[in-house]
This record gives structure tokens, C-alpha cells and sequence, in this order.
């Protein structure tokens, strides 16, 4: 997945400018979490024969401009309003080592989320070391911008490039791996129960 | 495992539906924002539908060991606090206007089949059911959280939610059979009765216990054959748990109660209580039949002047005696921790007449500004 450089990316944190039209999309494969994976005996039973994780794939197009990154997801799944639980995007990025994305990192490989969800405004900074183990991330200059267009959200998650302890480093001129999970919340999807992208993809930004 | 299990036994047979415990709760516990209609004690008529409406019905708990689904209640099932027009009622200077909930919109309240019962008259009949957590041996609300936020204390087995850690995901609502675990949409996270942890660590009973009226309720260790609850428990038999066939092993007990006979078609009293004894069985399982049988039978020595341990237990005349190692005053425990300088200011009396609930921040300083 390759992250062009643009000039001025300050107006493309609306997900709707029309910057993003000259960006080429790539599609990102989803998945539902395997149900044999889910942390509790009670998730697993209650949500046996239950579909859940139906979003197939993202449309992603990513940018920065030497200071700042931005990404933008796009998918069908808007839920009806006055549901318990949120339509919600993570974006997830590598700190260091090699985590497995399917277990949400390890102690010595963990893994920086950024996500945003549809009852609040901006993003949240959180770290995983292992299944249930999300806790609030470090401190850094994100945010998130939504917009539902019919039944398709199109959301832009921003960064500072750069690094530090427990930010996944995000370099000009280097790659890394990407991640994603996508929550439907119309249909109590929280927790483990969601789409993600099964594996990393390779997120390399221009020089 | 925790080493040792603090445990109730409510007695139905003294319980006069009065709410003194559900308001001692409500007043020392849930007067957070976000709170409003969480009541951690329940106090529901039977047969009735209970608080949430119908959580008998709901699902979750073990059948067979193995979790089962379970519904999530929400606000609308446990009842809404309401909001009164008491303003406009007295002050707004109409003549004709009346006292409305929710402006007359409301839906149901969170104890609304009070004093309806079962039965045809002459046996009509109803007792009341206060429930609380029952801080379970086999806690299905634990088992379900993928945050591990949930645990149950070693030292004394009561079941605690670390609201640090919980991200309100609400599985543990589904699991509990009991539907005794609320949602905060305003901190959201979930929240239940802590068996007031902090007071029984320091020697003193729950303010649901202690400040009961009616004596029902004994507090102890499960395992402590010098206290009430293994005497009534174990020793006689007489307390049973409400729905063991959920399979969370609560350490809540109830004592069945006793009723009058039967009024037959002459009006002429038959040798069968006016409860039916097969309800008390859906609710507390086969030992009701012994459990009423050992009661009659201790009640009939008692008339005749002889000692019976038992009536003695249930009777209470020594209030203190209901609550094991957990006798200390609240206020004796209090003196021995002493109040933080800036939280010395008392109230004034208007402030401390207010009924308003805090935010956490001030929940955490005593309600003092």
C-alpha cells in the first residue's frame, strides 16, 4: 500500500475533499475473527451460528506530507442510529518485533491502534500486548473525521509521522505493516467480535 | 478460588417490601451520573415479573457447566428513574395540574407490579424478593469478559468489577442470569453491587443488612460454623439459593416463607399454604419442602415454650448477632480512618437535602465540593 506525498494535506482530513479523487484506492480483504479465537467460552456459544464481521473489504487511500499521515477507510455498513454499540474503525501499526495481528501483539510486540468510533468525535490512542489486553496508548497528535453518505462511512484517521516509546514508528521513505478491524455496531459487534484484515499489509510511504 | 466466601440469608419471612435497604444503597452507592436507575438492592413483589421485567426469561448462567446466551437488559427493562414536576406542581402557580412522571410519558418504574402477587381472593397471595448480587462461586458475568475486568476477591469471594479495565462491552450482562449487573452510559462501563467491600473489610456489615428494619437480612462467612449462615444454610437447611439451576452457585440465600392456609370453596381452611409451595420450588429448588417443614416444625416447638436454636436465629433478638464478624459500627470503622482535611467541610443542611447525583471526580471526594 503505497502513501504519496502531498503538499498540503490539511484539507484532505475531510473525507469528503476532493483531494482524495486524484489518490489511488487499494482494497484491503476482511474477515470475521475466527470464533474459536474468541477469549471467553460465553462469546463463543452466545455467538455460535450468529453472522458477525460482515464488511469483505476496505477501499483505503493513504497520504502524509513529510509531517503528518493521513487515511482514509471506506465501507458499506452504516448502522441505524439508538444501537448500544458504535460502527468503529482501528487502524493498527507495528511498535516493534514481530506481533501477530490475529493476536493482537505480545508483550515484547505491541501494537499501536488508532481508532475511531462513530459516537465520538476524533481519534483514541491505544496499545495491545495480547487478546483483551487494549489499554490507552501513548500520548501523540491524531485525529479522526467521518462521514456517512448512505450506508457507506468514508473515515479519515491522521498521525504525526515519526516515532517514540510505544508509537509505531511512521517514517517518510520507509515501509511498515498496516492493519485493520471494522465493528458493525447495529449488530452488537465489540470487543473481538469484528472484521479485521487477517494479516498485515505492507504500508510504504514516499520519500 | 477465593479461601473463604462471604455470604447473605434473607429471611421472606420478615421482609415487609419497605425499601429501606434498596434506599441505603441507592444513597451510599449509585448517586453518580450515569446511575440513575441502577438500584444495586431490589426489593419485588411474587409472583411478579421482577426488576428487570422478566429477567427470569432472559438467559445466560450454566446449563450443564456450559455458558449460555443471555439477553442484555437495558434501561427501559430495569425501569427509569423518573422525573417528577414537583417545580411546577407547587410553585409553577397553576391550579389544575398534577403530578406526572416524565411528563406523563413514562414507562415502567423499576418496581411496578409492587403488591400485586398471585391468586384469586380469599388467596390472593404475595412475599416480598430482595435481591442483590450473589457475588456467585461460579460467577458467569467473570467468565464472560474478554477484558479479565471482572474478578472475585480471594479473601472473601466477593465479585468486583475493575472499572479500569471494563469497556463496557456488556457481555457480562448477557452472561448473569440474574440480570444484576447495570450499564453507566455516562462513564460507560458496567456496575453492580460490591457487597460494600470497603465496609466489610473494615468489619461492617452492608448497609442493606444493617439497615434493615425488618432484621432479614444475615451477613457471614459461608464456612463459619459459629455464624448465622452456615447455621442456617448448612447446619439446618432452612436458606436456599434463588435459581441454582442457573449454575453460578450464588452465596445469597433465602428462607422460604411460611403462609396461611388455603381457603377452600366453603371458606373453610385446607392443609395447603396459600403460597403454593410448587412456586417456591421454581424459585428455590426441591429443598423448599424440608426447608418449610423444618420451619413449621421449630415454629410449633417454639410456641410450646421449647429452646430451638433455629427460631432463635430467625427471630434476631440480638440484632448484632445477624451479622457473623461484620458487627462493627460504622461509625467506630470511620474513626478509625480519618477523614482527609479537604473533605472535613460539612453540608450545609440545603446541600445535604439535595438530591442530585455526582460525577465520578466528586463521587471520589464524599459528594463535598
Amino acid at each position: 500500500m503505497r502513501t504519496r506525498r502531498v503538499k498540503n494535506l490539511a484539507p484532505m482530513l475531510d473525507p469528503v475533499d476532493p483531494g482524495w479523487a486524484s489518490v489511488p484506492v487499494e482494497q484491503v480483504s476482511m474477515m470475521s475473527t475466527p470464533l474459536a479465537m474468541q477469549p471467553t467460552a460465553y462469546i463463543r456459544n452466545s455467538w455460535e451460528g450468529r453472522e458477525y464481521g460482515r464488511i469483505t473489504a476496505l477501499e483505503i487511500a493513504s497520504v502524509h506530507d513529510g509531517k503528518q499521515w493521513a487515511l482514509r477507510a471506506s465501507w458499506r455498513g452504516v448502522s441505524p442510529a439508538g444501537k448500544d454499540f458504535p460502527d468503529s474503525l482501528a487502524i493498527a501499526l507495528p511498535v516493534r518485533g514481530k506481533p501477530v495481528l490475529a493476536l493482537m501483539g505480545a508483550v515484547d510486540a505491541p501494537i499501536h491502534f488508532l481508532r475511531w468510533q462513530a459516537n465520538k468525535a476524533g481519534a483514541v490512542s491505544q496499545i495491545a500486548t495480547g487478546i483483551g489486553s487494549s489499554a490507552p496508548g501513548p500520548v501523540l497528535a491524531c485525529s479522526a473525521q467521518a462521514r456517512a453518505e448512505g450506508d457507506r462511512w468514508q473515515v479519515v484517521i491522521s498521525r504525526l509521522l515519526g516515532g517514540g516509546t510505544d508509537v509505531a514508528p511512521l517514517v517518510a521513505g520507509h515501509k511498515t505493516g498496516i492493519g485493520f478491524a471494522v465493528w458493525a455496531g447495529g449488530n452488537d459487534e465489540r470487543g473481538g467480535i469484528k472484521a479485521f484484515s487477517i494479516d498485515w499489509a505492507e504500508l510504504a510511504l514516499d520519500a | 478460588m477465593s479461601k473463604r466466601q462471604v455470604a447473605m440469608v434473607m429471611d421472606l419471612n420478615k421482609c415487609i417490601g419497605c425499601q429501606t435497604c434498596t434506599v441505603a444503597c441507592k444513597t451510599l452507592w449509585t448517586r453518580r451520573e450515569g446511575m440513575e436507575h441502577m438500584l444495586w438492592n431490589t426489593v419485588n413483589t411474587q409472583p411478579g415479573s421482577g426488576t428487570p421485567h422478566g429477567f427470569e426469561s432472559m438467559g445466560g448462567g450454566f446449563r450443564d457447566g456450559v455458558a449460555q446466551p443471555g439477553k442484555r437488559p437495558g434501561v427501559e427493562d430495569f425501569g427509569k428513574a423518573w422525573k417528577f414536576n414537583h417545580e411546577e406542581v407547587f410553585f409553577g402557580g397553576k391550579g389544575e395540574i398534577s403530578l406526572a412522571a416524565d411528563g406523563g410519558k413514562h414507562g415502567k418504574g423499576p418496581n411496578w407490579d409492587e403488591d400485586q402477587g398471585g391468586g384469586e381472593f380469599p388467596n390472593s397471595h404475595y412475599f416480598y424478593l430482595p435481591r442483590i448480587c450473589n457475588h456467585c462461586t461460579h460467577p458467569a458475568c467473570l467468565e464472560a469478559c474478554p477484558r479479565k475486568a471482572i474478578s472475585k476477591r480471594e479473601d472473601n469471594g466477593i465479585v468486583l468489577i475493575d472499572e479500569d479495565r471494563c469497556k463496557g462491552y456488556r457481555f457480562c450482562q448477557e452472561a448473569c442470569p440474574y440480570k444484576k449487573i447495570y450499564y453507566n452510559e455516562v462513564e460507560e462501563v458496567s456496575q453492580k453491587c460490591i457487597f460494600c467491600f470497603p465496609r466489610i473489610d473494615e468489619g461492617v456489615t452492608t448497609a442493606c443488612s444493617r439497615q434493615c428494619p425488618g432484621r432479614v437480612r444475615f451477613v457471614g462467612y459461608l464456612d463459619d460454623p459459629e455464624g448465622p449462615i452456615w447455621k442456617l444454610v448448612t447446619k439446618h437447611k432452612v436458606a436456599l439459593p434463588l435459581h441454582a439451576e442457573y449454575g453460578t452457585q450464588p452465596n445469597v440465600f433465602y428462607v422460604p416463607p411460611l403462609s396461611p392456609p388455603k381457603i377452600d370453596d366453603e371458606g373453610n381452611p385446607t392443609d395447603e399454604p396459600r403460597i403454593p409451595t410448587e412456586y417456591l420450588v421454581s424459585l428455590f429448588g426441591d429443598g423448599v419442602h424440608d426447608a418449610l417443614k423444618t420451619l413449621e416444625r421449630e415454629r410449633e416447638r417454639n410456641k410450646r415454650g421449647e429452646k430451638t436454636e433455629l427460631m432463635d436465629l430467625l427471630i434476631a433478638r440480638k440484632w448484632l448477632d445477624m451479622f457473623g464478624p461484620f458487627q462493627k459500627h460504622p461509625r467506630d470503622a470511620a474513626r478509625n480512618r480519618p477523614i482527609p482535611q479537604n473533605q472535613q467541610k460539612s453540608r450545609a443542611p440545603q446541600q445535604q437535602a439535595a438530591i442530585r447525583f455526582y460525577t465520578k471526580e466528586e463521587f471520589k471526594k464524599g459528594g463535598r465540593e
